[in-house]
């Protein structure tokens, strides 16, 4: 599908400054040194007490901020957004419930949706602004508004973190859900660098913009130029080019 | 190393503090039987011991009042949360 060109006003450019993946199901495929493929990730700079208690996705979430270096940007706030948290925790302790039986402490602390970040930023010792969102399939989108008015707000730049993850079978019926679970972070800004992509959005139609949810595979195709990415709401049109990103020198 | 000072229950208490703690890469062996469990020994922390007591709940039957000043003798080492356990085990 390609971006159609319509009235631009005002409309979003962003500049992305690193990507990092986390993609299991892509595991022994060519992909980018951008994506780790381990299924469980090791997480090495967590404390193996906290480390215990995340499971492979948070693992992977803190493995790469970690590599990314998040901990060393004090300002730099960090937003996480997932559909369904960390997947069975919070329904799994539904199942106990029924059953009867006591819930776990443990596990029932760890079932809010900001836990990882709250495990990562004990770990880690950042104290930089955090939050976590859910947005009913438009992530991503809601992912974008954030970090658009933290940005125009006066921070520098911003650590996004998108993650999806299964649900138990018989939840399948209701919601969509991937098969295996994965993550993606970018850091984003409003400031050009020789090394940034650009990130510039067209409206599209409405029409063209009832796509797919945006995954973290999609956005890592998307980044790795296999495809277009459309966002629903608004509904914008997305194009990833290195070329002008090139501060003017003059 | 096996640590042939572990009685055959304190074997059984350190495993199911392993198992309902999910302690990573850590063996009976590895607990020390006189070492704190919480804070400088095996370094547990406040949700643990909530998740030990519904653990003693389920394996052993014991049932401990949850603001009880003793609970923290109790929960001081693998020996002496073994010796709760074969004093007041219902299971």
């Amino acid at each position: 599908m390609d971006c159609l060109s319509h009235a631009d006003t005002a409309l979003p450019t962003l500049y992305l400054h690193r990507w990092r993946a986390w993609l299991p199901e892509r595991a022994g495929e060519g992909t980018s040194a951008c994506v780790i493929t381990d299924e469980k990730p090791a997480a090495s700079s967590v404390p193996a007490l906290l480390r215990r208690r995340l499971t492979p996705l948070g693992r992977a979430v803190c493995t790469l901020l970690g590599d990314m270096g998040a901990h060393e940007r004090a300002a730099m706030p960090v937003l996480h957004a997932s559909r369904h948290g960390d997947g069975h925790r919070p329904l799994d302790m539904l199942d106990t419930l029924f059953e009867g039986e006591p819930l776990s402490p443990a596990r029932f602390g760890l079932s809010v949706h900001n836990a990882v970040l709250g495990v990562y930023s004990i770990a880690f010792g950042n104290h930089a602004s955090m939050a976590a969102l859910a947005a009913a399939g438009e992530e991503f989108e809601a992912l974008l508004s954030e970090a658009r008015g933290y940005l125009a707000e006066g921070h520098e730049s911003i650590m996004l973190i998108l993650t999806d993850s299964p649900v138990p079978d018989r939840y399948r019926i209701q919601t969509q859900a991937p098969q295996a679970p994965s993550a993606m972070l970018m850091e984003l800004s409003l400031t050009p660098a020789l090394d940034a992509v650009r990130l510039q959005a067209r409206s599209v139609d409405n029409a063209e913009s009832r796509g797919q949810t945006v995954t973290p595979p999609l956005l890592a195709d998307w980044l790795m130029g296999r495809r277009d990415l459309i966002t629903r709401t608004p509904a914008l049109c997305w194009q990833a080019t290195t070329e002008m990103a090139t501060p003017h020198t003059g | 190393m096996a640590n042939t000072s572990l009685t055959e229950l304190e074997r059984d208490v350190a495993n199911m503090i392993i198992e309902a703690l999910e302690l990573e890469d850590i063996t009976a062996d590895d607990i020390e039987p006189e070492a704190p469990l919480f804070g400088d020994g095996l370094g547990l922390d406040s949700i643990d011991a909530l998740e030990l007591g519904l653990a003693l709940q389920k394996r052993y039957g014991i049932r401990l009042d949850s603001d009880a000043e003793e609970n923290r003798e109790h929960f001081a080492s693998l020996r002496q949360l073994s010796a709760l356990v074969a004093e007041r085990r219902s299971d």
